[in-house]
């Protein structure tokens, strides 16, 4: 069943620059589908649904350190650019 | 004695005393959590890099993103193989479990050969890591993710091995499929994020 989400959330994904909204909702609405992808995989896949908080510490640690890093370097383009 | 030494140390071995959760699942969650570090910071950059630089759109639109579709597709086809070994190998149907393992390994190998075909066409057009901002972290990124892959397919086939030769199935080296899944799962949650940065934005 989750193989059948994520087949289809792949087809909705290549189907946002069909519709008429803009480039930047429509890379929004990309990515918040990967996302969910992501989360359907890392949920069921990874079993993270029932693991302990120890494992989501580990997991998800890196995840914010990841965005920061990329966060924190957004007005160095700012400045430039 | 040695045997109750045996036991213990497995035993210490493989559940924390503290944690109650496998040390060898905290283990390759540890290495996860690296991963996401590499990953994550080569796709931060790669984003502030496109944002800064106008878009790339003029060297993005030469990707073929039907054959990263399919791409995407065989690599969460192979996911779900990789869930089906796991279920069958719990569930005592052990030769049904190295099919799946099987299935999972000619999958992995089935999206290097389509990544080949991409990369050869790409280069074939002019199209290599010099060629500009956007194709060098384009090589750099489904390189780095198709080494991942390769590693992969090597975990998994050995397991194969393993699961028709019967040494998989010991209580003790039963968890190696859980692991394994875990690292291919991952790896196919990054081809989920690059397909879009590198195909479809």
């Amino acid at each position: 069943m989750i193989w059948v989400w994520l087949v289809l959330l792949l087809g909705a994904g290549m189907m946002v620059f069909t519709l008429p909204i803009a480039r930047m909702p429509a890379l929004a609405l990309i990515f918040g589908i990967a996302a969910v992808k992501a989360t359907l995989v890392l949920r069921d896949y990874m079993h993270l649904r029932s693991e302990r908080m120890l494992v989501y510490a580990i997991a998800f640690v890196p995840v914010i350190l990841a965005l920061g890093l990329a966060l924190v370097l957004i007005p160095d383009i700012v400045y430039r650019h | 004695m040695s045997v109750g030494i045996e036991t213990a140390s497995h035993k210490a071995y493989t559940e924390g005393e503290t944690t109650g959760i496998p040390m060898g699942k905290i283990g390759i969650w540890w290495f996860l959590a690296s991963e996401v570090m590499v990953f994550g910071g080569l796709i931060g950059a790669y984003v502030l890099f496109r944002i800064a630089n106008g878009g790339w759109a003029d060297q993005a639109e030469h990707v073929n993103w039907r054959l990263g579709a399919i791409n995407t597709l065989v690599l969460v086809t192979s996911s779900l193989t990789m869930i089906l070994a796991l279920s069958a190998g719990r569930s005592g149907r052990h030769q049904r479990a190295a099919n799946f393992l099987l299935a999972t390994v000619l999958l992995g190998l089935t999206f290097l050969g389509i990544k080949g075909v991409e990369y050869s066409r790409e280069i074939a057009e002019g199209f290599t890591p010099a060629s500009g901002m956007f194709w060098s972290f384009y090589f750099l990124m489904t390189g780095l993710h198709g080494i991942h892959v390769i590693g992969g397919i090597v975990f998994n086939a050995t397991l194969y091995i393993a699961a028709v030769r019967g040494t998989l199935w010991s209580e003790h080296h039963e968890d190696r499929l859980e692991f394994a899944g875990l690292y291919w799962h991952f790896v196919d949650v990054v081809w989920i994020f690059l397909f879009p940065l590198l195909y479809l934005a």
